[in-house]
Formats: structure tokens, sequence, C-alpha cells
């Protein structure tokens, strides 16, 4: 009979992205249940059946804290996009990789 | 006007800057973090420095904010061209992408003489007919070959044991050398062998078409000979009679050598490392067990997980650091790699640690049959009855049908890490490979799921401990930055 822990996430500080990311890490270790209703994210946590209380608290502790780590790189995300795109044009311009541009003949 | 700016200026507490784009991941139970930028330069940040950092509360005057300044993370009024360093720096990186397939391997023959259990391909029979690549493969597979835009062309043979098809070795080898003869392009030749089976007469070959040779030794010669069963039980021995009379003929340095970790391999890291020191090699390549062939058939896989593989990887390496430190120069070739992508602009090109992955774009096989794979890999798949990264055949497709079949560009765009998942956000991305092959095998799934992915664990390992020693162990970080700049 597989275990389970419970975990409300308020949408109003996490979104579901960070969410779902976050989960995705753990997938060696539980399986996810996710539903939503109004602002709250109801998880489930699914463990293996021989899994201790003090291991699914551990894994809970971890999840939690990678909430924290994917709200900070969604920042960073949106905040780098453009200038991300930008670099990424440069240090590709006048290769031949890019789209219209001729290849250089030199 | 002053040509610096005040001391004042630089003594603001606080400034507006912006950041560049980067990646973090935890790198201890300490609570530091890795932060890799575009380029793969990194730095290691505490948790409230990563945290202030991305809330733009960092100061101007912390130290933390001269690095990530100077390693591109963020810019600001004093900083105006880290835009154009950090796009310089990226392409540099990317260079080698558009140079195209570089490794040509040529298998000559699936027959050998041993019968290796951990072997994936290779036929104990007489039967040259219906093992042996024909002069016609041969030919058809030599027009792919000089297709290749690239500079540098490395034609290496594989087997079975190559050299029992060496007329055919010698027939390339002349054949490339007069193709080749017009467009002057580097053209490199490596015969894989395990030497059993070397004469003078190749040899004095291999010395005048500077054909280099690369050999199995798995440590020392129990062990070898455990792992490499031969009629006479003398692999070790023959071995070590080709290493000789090779660098006799051929020259010193024209054989380098590959051990194949096996279970028995585990305890025995100092003893394998003893073996390659006490023949005069210079490096040496622990490498992890693969996950093809025979290898899964007997279990032999199961045999360690990939945390026993990093634990004998770390005492192997702390070994070397070693013998380093007392004055004996030895590398360990797997981590020059990493510490290349981790330390320089540089990326070697190492197929295993290439996104896009490097299968066909960097390494192509050509079957002695004239089946086109991906890489070594894919044709050991092949022969377990898995033909997913088959491209064509000589004998019917062209360059173009290959190169641009579905068989390629699926597996090479889904596996592409800067859009898989965690991988995207992965400091060590810029330091790690898609592997497409090894997790199709494995999960059944070009992507994988990295969670659960082996190769991620164990990459990953390797990444942080080398990070660790860079920090923790000057000695090492001394040696570290001469095996990345070699």
């Amino acid at each position: 009979m597989p275990k389970s822990r419970s975990l409300t996430v308020d949408l109003t500080v996490y979104s579901l992205d960070c969410i779902k990311r976050s989960a995705y890490r753990f997938t060696d270790r539980f399986a996810f249940d996710l539903k939503i209703d109004g602002n709250a994210a109801l998880c489930t946590l699914s463990f293996d059946a021989k899994a201790s209380d003090q291991v699914m608290d551990h894994i809970v502790a971890s999840f939690q804290k990678e909430l924290l780590d994917q709200d900070l790189r969604a920042t960073i995300r949106t905040e780098t996009k453009e200038v991300r795109n930008l670099i990424l044009a440069h240090a590709f311009s006048r290769t031949g990789l890019i789209g219209d541009e001729p290849f250089p003949v030199d | 006007m002053s040509r610096f700016q005040s001391i004042e200026f630089y003594q603001r507490p606080t400034t507006p800057y912006q950041l560049l784009p980067f990646r973090f991941t935890q790198l201890n139970e300490r609570g530091e973090y890795v932060v890799t930028n575009l380029a793969g330069e990194h730095l290691v940040l505490q948790g409230d420095q990563l945290r202030a950092l991305v809330r733009h509360e960092l100061p101007r005057t912390s130290p933390d904010y001269q690095d990530l300044r100077a390693r591109h993370f963020l810019y600001d009024d004093s900083s105006k061209s880290a835009l154009d360093l950090l796009a310089l720096k990226i392409r540099s990186r990317y260079r080698r992408l558009a140079e195209f397939t570089g490794l040509h391997i040529f298998v000559v023959t699936l027959r050998c003489e041993h019968s290796c259990p951990y072997c994936q391909v290779s036929r104990q029979t007489e039967d040259t007919e219906a093992f042996d690549m024909s002069r016609e493969t041969a030919d058809k597979a030599l027009e792919f070959v000089f297709r290749s835009p690239s500079p540098a062309i490395k034609i290496e043979f594989q087997g079975g044991e190559s050299l029992l098809n060496f007329d055919l070795i010698r027939y390339i080898v002349e054949r490339a050398e007069s193709i080749n003869y017009e467009g002057k392009r580097n053209l490199q030749f490596v015969i894989a062998t395990n030497l059993a089976v070397v004469t003078d007469e190749m040899l004095a070959f291999c010395r005048d078409h500077r054909v280099h040779l690369s050999t199995s030794l798995d440590g020392p010669q129990d062990l070898h000979n455990r792992n490499r069963p031969r009629p006479g039980k003398n692999s070790y021995e023959r071995a070590l009679d080709g290493i000789e009379r090779a660098r006799r003929i051929v020259g010193r340095d024209s054989v380098t050598a590959l051990m194949t970790t096996t279970a028995g391999s585990l305890d025995r890291v100092r003893e394998i490392i003893d073996t390659y020191v006490g023949l005069g090699f210079t490096g040496m390549f622990l490498r992890p067990l693969s996950p093809y062939g025979f290898a899964v058939k007997t279990n032999a896989i199961a045999a360690y997980s990939a945390d026993r593989w990093v634990k004998f990887y770390r005492d192997g390496l702390d070994y070397i650091l070693s013998l380093n430190k007392a004055g004996i120069p030895f590398r360990e070739f797997y981590t020059s790699v990493i510490l290349k992508k981790m330390l320089t602009s540089d990326d070697p090109g190492f197929v295993d640690l290439m996104s896009p992955a490097g299968i066909a774009i960097k390494g192509i096989v050509y079957n002695y049959d004239g089946a086109v794979y991906a890489s070594d890999e894919s044709r050991m798949l092949a022969e377990m009855g898995d033909q997913t990264f088959r491209l064509g055949s000589l004998a019917s497709d062209s360059y173009e049908d290959v190169f641009l079949s579905d068989a390629l560009l699926n597996p090479l765009e889904e596996s592409f890490a800067g859009s898989v998942p965690m991988c995207d956000e992965c400091a060590f991305e810029p330091y790690c490979g898609a592997e497409p092959v090894f997790h199709h095998t494995v999960q059944g799934d070009f992507v994988g799921r990295k969670a659960e992915s082996s190769f991620c664990r164990r990459s990953m390992a390797v990444f942080r401990h080398l990070i660790e020693l860079l920090r923790s162990d000057p000695d090492a970080k001394r040696i570290f930055l001469r095996w990345a700049n070699r």
C-alpha cells in the first residue's frame, strides 16, 4: 500500500509552473498528483510502501525548498529573457546558422 | 575630468545592475550553489548571496559582486561591453559545431579471437565473408568521409579485432591519403586493437603512415586476463608485448590504452593506475561500464551502480592527484575533458558530453555490412536487435539521406539539453551531454527522466566533486589548470 503526504501550495505565492518543475525533480522519489482549488494547489505525494516517516518528512522539506529555488529561477528567466535572445543572436550572427543571413565567405 | 571614478563610486553600497542569464544548482548540503552563465563560466555562491543577487540587493562592495560582474552574471553602468564579451565566448564555445563530423569509425570486421563477456559485437569465427567489410563498402564510406566539411578528419578502425582485416585497413589508409592529397586536411588514423595479433610488418606500416594505436588495458595481469579471455589465456602478455614493439617500431607516443571497467575493477583502482604508470603511459580514462550488448545480457551492468562507479572514480582521481603532487605527471582524460569545458571557452567536442548530442554530427560509424550508425553505441544497440539509430546503408542511401534522416534529426532535436526538463535549468548543463542513445537504451526515450538517469547522477557527482576540489585544494587547482589548458 503506497504511503502519501499532502501539501497545499498558495498559487498567489508560487506559480503552477514552479510547482510542476519542482515535482518533476522528484520523480525518482514520489508520484505526484495535483488538484487546483481557487488559489490553492493541493499536492499529493505518493511514496513507496517501504518509505519511513523520517524519509518522507525529509523529502517533503526538500520539495518545499525546491519551490523556493524554482521561484528564483522563474525570476531570472523572466528578467533575462530579452538579453538572452540578444546575446545568442549576437553570438551566432554571421555564422550562416541563422535564418536569412548569408554564409561568411572569408 | 579624472580618468577614474571617485572612490565613493566604488564604495556605494548598492547600485542598479541588470542580471545576465544564468542557471544555478545546489552544490552541497552546506547551502552553497554553483551558478553558470551562458558561456559555462562558473562561480560558487552562498544561498543568501544568490537570493540577494536575484533581488538586486547585492552591494557593489561585496567580493561576490566583483566576481559576478567579471564573469558576466550581471552588468552595470561600468561594464557596457559585457554583452559583447559574453556573446564572443558563446561563439567560441560552439564554433566546432559548424565543422561537423570529424570522427569516422570503420568497423572493418566483427571477427575477434577474444571472447570478452562484456563485448557487444565480436564473433568467434573464421568466416571472413560474413563479418568483414569489403573494399566496395569501404570506398562508399570514404565518399561520406570526404563529404564532411570538417578541416580535421580522424578515421578510426574498430572491430571485432580490427587487425584481423589488416589488408582492408592498409587499403583504406592509402586510399584516404590519395583522396586527401589535394584537400590537405588534417587527416589522422587510429587502429583500435588488442594488439594480440599485431606483427612487425603491420607496425612498420603504421610508422610509415603515422597511424596511431589505441589498445585495451584493464589493469593488472589477473584482472585483464579475467576480463579478456582468449586461447592461451595470455591477453595481458600479448598486449604488453604489442605495446613494447609498437613503441619501438612506430614511436614512443604511438600507442595509448583504454580500460574497460568491470565489477572486478571497482576495488582495484590504484593497482589499475599503477599498471598504466608502470608501463609509461602519461594518462588514462576511468570509464564507466556501458549499458549495451552483452554487458546487459550478462547482468554485468547491474553488478555496480552509478554511485559505486563514482566512488571508484573519486578514489582514482585522488590517487592520480597524489601522483602529480609527488612529481609524476599523469592525467585522467575524462576529467581533462570536463575541466576544459569548465575552465576555458573551448569545447573539446567529446561525444558523450555534447549538446546537441555528438551522434553522427561529431562521430559516425560505418559498419562492416554497410549499415551507417549514429555512434559506436548505436551499432552495439543494433546488435541487441534495436535499430533505432541505424541511419541508412552505404549501399542504397546518399550522404543527404543519412544526415537528414529522421533517425538522426529526431534524437538530436528532442534531446537538446537547452530545452530538456531539468537540463534547461541545471547549472552543469554547459559541461554535460544530451546522450540520447544512452537514455533510449535505459529508459526507452531519447530524453529520459533525468531524476532517474544514472548518467545524470554520475555526471553531476563528478562535476560537483571537481568544483569542490578546485575550491578546496590549491595544488589540485594548479594541476587541473594544466590539464584544462593542454
